[in-house]
């Protein structure tokens, strides 16, 4: 099988894969881990699946560090992969689930310039909203280098919107604390500077990036931008609660594991 | 023994000279260690310091976990702990000095907070590599050196939740909030007034730290901001 097929195979089997570095993608080559993700998401909207935006991986310096590379990540975002803001994910819809705080973005206008500054992306953003991203892994225990996790749509799992938009002018989106609360205690803490100093300097990334790829953000996408703590790895039956400051908060809560 | 105990850490402290961890061999439970503690500080006394508030230390689960408790620890705040904001921290009398953010709060003479700022904690354990049990810490005063505050400001709505960034010669080197301190560091002036007992109008109130410690180094501009009070910065000579 080539990578897309195990990938396409862990997600449908609920089994994950071994690495694709070294075996089915040369190590480094970030290039052909893309294209081992674009021919998942084609297949993916051949079958009517809808895509409504994007997510920044790897924005953490320390994460960068470990990884050894400089730069983000994206994957893509499907309708599908959407929980309404409270509720319960079975366990069987997600291999290894890991749990993040970060500030999504919603755009109000199109962003199809190679050359993006800040002021682009502040003038194209129509609202913000906090988020939870369900990140998970296609990769056996999560051993991935860059290659692994890009092929495998920047370990994106689901994602989880709060629902009361906020103005870009009223958050402070380099100070703005952000906590992750499970069961009364604070289990994952940061601010808007860990996601490359600024959430808005991930997005302006990543729309160089995807404008430059001829497939430019547009209006009406929802952009998560970047964790902004360290990942919380999931306990079957817990509720985690994210909140960040002027931003709102949004919860989610996972099923308990099959008696 | 006890006496004993605060002499050695008062003079591995006078002459920035580590110790091995007297207290826990001793077996001293943290009530004893907290003995010790009051009579280290009162030999600052007697050299004319004066007491000006509490610090509470292992307010992070992180942190509570390195030294396997699962109880916030205090310590006592002098005059000659205070240095200025913007002003000078003189490491050579220091054994191996670390720097972390914190939130302060001004007490009145119930406790109650009426003010609250950002505050920089200059943290050194009288102990070999800063390794220490919980009896240890106790003594050696919850690891206090010395400390800095910004500008007070009434306390807002919600302060569970601001967040922190601890920057060294202007580059950002920790990002924490205010949550780490126990989910919200208003919870500390509660858990201070319980464990010290009595507070005095005027007192300041350090809450714990909302990021790691980092090593001061000589030289370096160290500057803590949170967000919605402002900032506090300290220079290491």
């Amino acid at each position: 099988m080539n990578a897309a097929a195990l990938l396409t195979e862990a997600y449908r089997t609920g089994v994950p894969c071994p690495p694709l570095r070294g075996t089915h993608i040369p190590e480094g080559d970030v290039d052909a881990a893309y294209a081992v993700q674009r021919e998942q998401v084609d297949a993916w909207l051949a079958a009517g699946r809808r895509q409504v935006g994007a997510k920044i991986g790897l924005t953490a310096r320390a994460v960068q560090e470990a990884f050894g590379v400089f730069q983000p990540d994206f994957g893509v975002l499907m309708a599908d992969a959407a929980v309404p803001d409270g509720a319960e994910i079975a366990l069987d819809r997600l291999l290894q689930p890991r749990v993040e705080a970060e500030v999504a973005f919603v755009l109000g206008a199109d962003l199809p310039e190679p050359q993006v500054t800040t002021v682009d992306v502040i003038r194209a953003t129509d609202h913000l909203l906090p988020a939870i991203e369900v990140v998970d892994s296609r990769v056996a225990g999560w051993d991935i280098s860059i290659v692994d996790t890009v092929a495998d749509n920047a370990s994106s799992g689901l994602f989880v919107l709060g629902t009361r938009p906020v103005r870009l002018s009223d958050v402070d989106l380099r100070l703005c604390g952000a906590v992750v609360e499970h069961a009364g205690e604070p289990v994952s803490v940061g601010a808007g500077a860990a996601c490359l100093g600024n959430p808005l300097h991930a997005v302006a990334w990543l729309a160089a990036t995807l404008a430059t790829a001829g497939q430019p953000l547009r209006a009406g996408d929802v952009v998560l931008s970047g964790a902004l703590g360290p990942m919380v790895s999931v306990t079957p039956g817990a509720a985690y609660e994210a909140r960040i400051s002027g931003l709102g908060s949004v919860r989610v809560c996972f099923g308990k594991e099959a008696v | 023994m006890t006496a004993e105990l605060a002499e050695r850490l008062d003079t591995a402290a006078l002459t920035a000279t580590p110790i091995p961890q007297i207290a826990s061999r001793a077996g001293l439970d943290a009530a004893a260690a907290y003995t010790v503690q009051e009579q280290l500080v009162a030999r600052r006394l007697a050299r004319g310091e004066r007491l000006v508030g509490i610090k509470l230390g292992l307010t992070s689960r992180a942190k509570m976990a390195q030294v396997g408790v699962d109880e916030v620890i205090w310590g006592r705040l002098t005059d000659g702990m205070t240095v200025a904001d913007g002003s000078t921290v003189d490491t050579s009398r220091l054994i191996h000095p670390r720097i972390e953010p914190e939130v302060a709060f001004l007490l009145d003479a119930a406790g109650n907070a009426t003010a609250v700022a950002p505050a920089l904690e200059v943290i050194d354990s009288r102990y070999a590599d800063f390794r220490f049990a919980l009896a240890d810490v106790i003594v050696d005063n919850s690891s206090a050196a010395a400390y800095a505050i910004g500008s007070w400001r009434p306390v807002p709505d919600g302060v569970d939740n601001l967040g922190v960034l601890l920057e060294v010669d202007g580059r950002v080197v920790q990002i924490g909030s205010t949550a780490a301190i126990l989910g919200d560091p208003r919870r500390a002036v509660s858990q201070g007034l319980r464990l010290a007992g009595r507070v005095e109008a005027g007192w300041v109130l350090l809450a714990g730290a909302a990021t790691a410690a980092v090593p001061l180094a000589k030289g370096a501009y160290v500057r803590a901001v949170v967000e919605g009070l402002g900032a506090v910065g300290v220079r290491a000579s």
